[in-house]
């Protein structure tokens, strides 16, 4: 039976960053706005809304979140709260798949840096608690994984520099890419040497400028089944495949600690939806909550051969076109900057990588819009929770 | 951890490092599990408990972290990686514990992965002042430096005694000092307090006696520095310890556990109820433990109570007390008391002080005279009768002008004389020189052991040594004169020693 693909009508924004004078209901209201005009509907034709975010509760003391959606939008529709923006995108689309909904609001916000001093203990013990009470920072999982990648795929001496060099291309790539977002945290491009400085700074295997920033922000889309989406709009970016997987919350327990086992299985069940190999994917939205992060997704979902990442990212960044080059085919990953440049305001990330995956696929991004022989068809996304916890695939297709 | 039934909860596994393992397929877990995985539903009733306490790791992978978490400020930066147990088949995080790493220290981490590590029993970071103090065991040192590891072998008694003694016992110093013109001093690492000390102490004197550890009937633990005004270091000793009969379902252990306080004689006043209850026949109780544990409080050296910061250590000793395979009996006792004010510290006051007046010839001379002398009475021994004099050493000087008062030469004070080498670790202060000289005494010999408490009191004790003295020397690697001449202890300087003392 042929999978009806819900369709996404229209994504919307904030800057991310630190938006030190806005509420969140400023932030969340900012985006969804953008996206209920760009779709041309009212908010009484909703179905329903999902709402991703994390730390609202603590950073805000807003309570429940669905209550303050409701209030916000005044509207009495079934509202429910979800982590990830990915994770409600998801429980959106199987609520339209089951014909139970025609017309859904996801959103997703996030306001971090109210809570700038205790964020990262937050974020730690969401993430693994067991390791929270022996002494692990969020950093510290990421580098812990680096080891074991190294270890386990043997890369020492030259390798291990060009791995090493090619983690900081990843972060001076990504900071390139969002000097052409508008929306992004951090618009200016970055030198390798600081990088690696700041890693030297630290004594560390990741420095600072490896790792995505603390930040606030809202993002938003307008889901819809396909009937009612052609009564709006005319060119289609569905959701062809979605997927989620969950692994063990304590790292150190986890079977395989070189890579994320819940991204690969949350892969290739979306794969199997769309009924697509990896490289029929062009553009990729990866979670790349450090530089290493983004280099083992390209392994995780079969994008790159395992053990060989960071060869391909080394070698497209050597003199770097815009994509990465990966068994002799072109992939734009991360053209929005990542979560890296672009910010990572944890409940709204999601929004952001769905966001950029429809402008390209559309051929509305702009200074970012890629180019490409073929023409742009397939995107994916891979959102994580926690540390590799829980991992969401959304593959979008052009219609 | 404002939470205490999560406290609880985090503490019950991560304390003793409780895990299960299938005995179908032989999967091991880090934390209780009623069944495998693997196995599913069959495997329910087959799970076996085990832990990962008296076992050593490896450290498998490691990272530096030089910005910790809020309430990891404290430890400074410090490695923290993965370490595994049984052949890699359970992995757990953990921190690298009693190593100091500077700022601007090149840490190469390939010389701390694939080494064996062994759990200690630590803090786990910092909390208010009034929460309770979170412990855990996801804390590690290397087993080819200071703490080697050491198998917990249980050996079954093969001779009851007629007047029973000792039959186990331990010392446990951490492995920083600071070094002054008159003496070294032991110092805890920031994560260590007189909890930490009592439990690891403790173990070690499990590991010497070779005892089960279910069949401690009663523990007590003698100290003056107590984190907590109200709640026992007993009661966590005997948890983690695990004391007497367990009871699963309900978290409990079937053994007595009691704090006592008489400043620096705490513990080995309790030496003679230990003894006397396993000797008590409706008792049915056959072993006991008795604990001195302290880190010695003292105020900083410009402060009303500074003399104190020339003198005080860290440290704590155990002794296992029971009617067979004992090491040293005990003959006799005599115990004196007057209410002598020449040391006091008030409740909410951080640290002691002194009554000047009292403190040499009314206080420690007088009671540790009369204590020793009444009990030779009693006994009828002359010094001559007595291989070994040990008494309680506050500096290096008292005991050895009280030993020559009574009578006695350098060759019977000095080998339990260990001030110098730890400094006052109050009430494990003349338990440490007892198992100093334990550790080197040979059978039928005769110790006594006189033991101050400022307030006042004494308690003497006339021990005489068993031949099973020699046969379990070596089960002990960790003894006094190893912990006093280890390769790897570290000299921190004044600054760094107060705030180490201060702890997290």
């Amino acid at each position: 039976m042929p999978q009806l693909c819900p369709i996404i009508m229209s994504v919307g924004r904030t800057k991310f960053g630190e938006h030190y004078e806005k509420e969140p209901e400023k932030l969340i209201e900012e985006a969804w706005l953008k996206a209920s005009i760009s779709a041309g509907i009212e908010r009484k034709n909703l179905n329903a809304a999902y709402i991703a975010d994390y730390f609202l509760q603590i950073t805000n003391k807003i309570g429940i979140e669905e209550g303050f959606l409701s209030e916000l939008t005044e509207l009495h529709i079934p509202m429910e709260k979800t982590r990830s923006f990915n994770s409600a995108l998801l429980n959106a689309c199987n609520a339209i798949q089951a014909g139970k909904y025609d017309l859904v609001l996801v959103g997703g916000v996030e306001k971090m840096t109210d809570r700038w001093e205790k964020i990262r203990d937050d974020l730690m013990l969401l993430e693994d608690p067991w390791s929270y009470y022996a002494g692990c920072t969020p950093e510290a999982n990421h580098e812990l994984m680096l080891r074991e990648y190294i270890r386990k795929h043997g890369i020492k001496g030259e390798n291990l520099e060009k791995l090493n060099i090619a983690l900081a291309q990843i972060s001076v790539k990504n900071h390139q890419h969002a000097t052409r977002n508008e929306y992004a945290q951090f618009q200016k491009e970055i030198e390798l040497d600081r990088v690696l400085a700041e890693r030297k700074k630290a004594n560390k295997s990741l420095g600072l400028l490896d790792f995505a920033p603390i930040s606030d922000g809202a993002t938003a889309l307008v889901l819809a089944s396909p009937e009612v989406a052609k009564q709006h709009a005319s060119q289609f970016v569905c959701i062809a495949g979605s997927a989620s997987a969950t692994d063990y919350i304590t790292f150190p327990a986890r079977e395989d600690r070189a890579s994320f086992t819940a991204s690969r299985i949350a892969m290739q069940n979306a794969l199997k939806m769309v009924d697509i190999q990896p490289n029929d994917i062009q553009i990729a939205e990866l979670y790349d909550q450090s530089t290493f992060l983004e280099m083992i997704s390209l392994e995780d979902l079969g994008f790159s051969k395992k053990g060989e990442a960071w060869r391909d990212v080394n070698n497209s960044c050597i003199d770097y076109q815009g994509f990465y080059i990966i068994n002799g085919r072109e992939l734009f990953v991360n053209t929005n900057g990542g979560l890296k440049a672009d910010g990572n305001p944890l409940g709204a990330t999601g929004g952001a990588q769905i966001f950029e995956t429809v402008k390209q696929l559309r051929g509305e991004a702009g200074k970012r819009q890629v180019k490409t022989e073929k023409q742009l068809r397939f995107g994916s996304i891979l959102e994580l929770e926690g540390f590799g916890t829980k991992a969401y695939v959304h593959i979008l297709r052009r219609d | 951890m404002s939470s205490e039934p999560i406290e609880r909860r985090v503490s019950y596994i991560g304390d003793r490092l409780k895990g299960s393992k299938c005995s179908l397929c032989g999967k091991e877990y880090f934390r209780i599990k009623d069944y495998c995985g693997t196995c599913g539903r069959k495997s329910f009733s087959k799970m076996k408990d085990i832990d990962f306490f008296y076992e050593k790791g490896m450290l498998e992978v490691c990272t530096t972290v030089r910005q910790p978490t809020n309430k990891f400020v404290k430890l400074g930066s410090y490695i923290y990686g993965i370490v595994s147990f049984h052949n890699r088949k359970v992995r757990v995080p953990g921190r690298l514990t009693d190593c100091i790493l500077k700022d601007g220290d090149h840490i190469d981490i390939s010389n701390f992965e694939d080494r064996e590590v062994v759990p200690r029993f630590r803090r786990r970071y910092t909390v208010e002042k009034s929460d309770v103090i979170p412990t855990i065991s996801l804390t590690f040192t290397f087993a080819d430096e200071y703490y080697p590891h050491q198998e917990y072998e249980i050996v079954e008694p093969r001779k009851e005694y007629e007047t029973p003694g000792i039959v186990g016992y331990g010392v446990y110093v951490p492995r920083f000092r600071i070094k002054e013109p008159t003496m070294k001093r032991s110092v805890p690492f920031i994560d260590e307090d007189s909890i930490t000390a009592a439990v690891e102490a403790g173990k070690l004197a499990l590991i010497h006696s070779g005892i089960e550890q279910t069949r401690i009937g009663k523990v007590y633990v003698g100290s003056e520095s107590n984190p907590y005004a109200v709640k026992p270091i007993a009661s966590k000793v005997a948890q983690v310890l695990r004391l007497g009969e367990e009871d699963k379902t309900e978290g409990l252990q079937s053994v007595d556990a009691i704090d006592t306080e008489f400043a620096c004689k705490a513990a080995t006043s309790m030496f003679k109820d230990a003894t006397a209850l396993v000797y008590y026949p409706g008792a049915h109780i056959p072993y006991t433990m008795v604990i001195g544990t302290d880190n010695s409080q003292a105020a900083p050296r410009n402060e009303i109570g500074g003399e104190l910061d020339f003198f005080v250590g860290y440290g704590s000793s155990a002794f296992i007390f029971g009617k067979k395979d004992v090491i040293t009996q005990i003959e006799g006792w005599y115990s004196c008391t007057s209410d002598t004010p020449d040391f006091w510290r008030r409740d909410l006051q951080p640290y002691p002080r002194h009554g000047g007046r009292f403190t040499g010839e009314p206080a420690y001379f007088k009671h540790v005279t009369k204590a020793a002398k009444k009990l030779m009475e009693k006994l009828g021994l002359q010094t001559r009768d007595i291989e070994y004099f040990i008494s309680h050493q506050p500096n290096v000087s008292f005991p050895i002008k009280v030993a020559k008062a009574i009578g006695f030469k350098e060759d019977q004070y000095m080998p339990g004389l260990q001030v110098a080498k730890f400094g006052n670790t109050y009430s494990g202060a003349s338990p440490i020189g007892l198992a100093a000289v334990l550790d080197q005494a040979e059978p039928n010999q005769r110790i006594l052991l006189v033991s101050y408490g400022s307030g006042a009191g004494s308690d003497a004790y006339s021990l005489v040594t068993t031949s099973q003295i020699e046969e379990k020397r070596n089960r002990q690697k960790l003894n006094v004169q190893y912990q006093a001449e280890n390769k790897y202890i570290e000299y921190v300087d004044y600054d760094t020693y107060r705030k180490l003392k201060l702890g997290l």
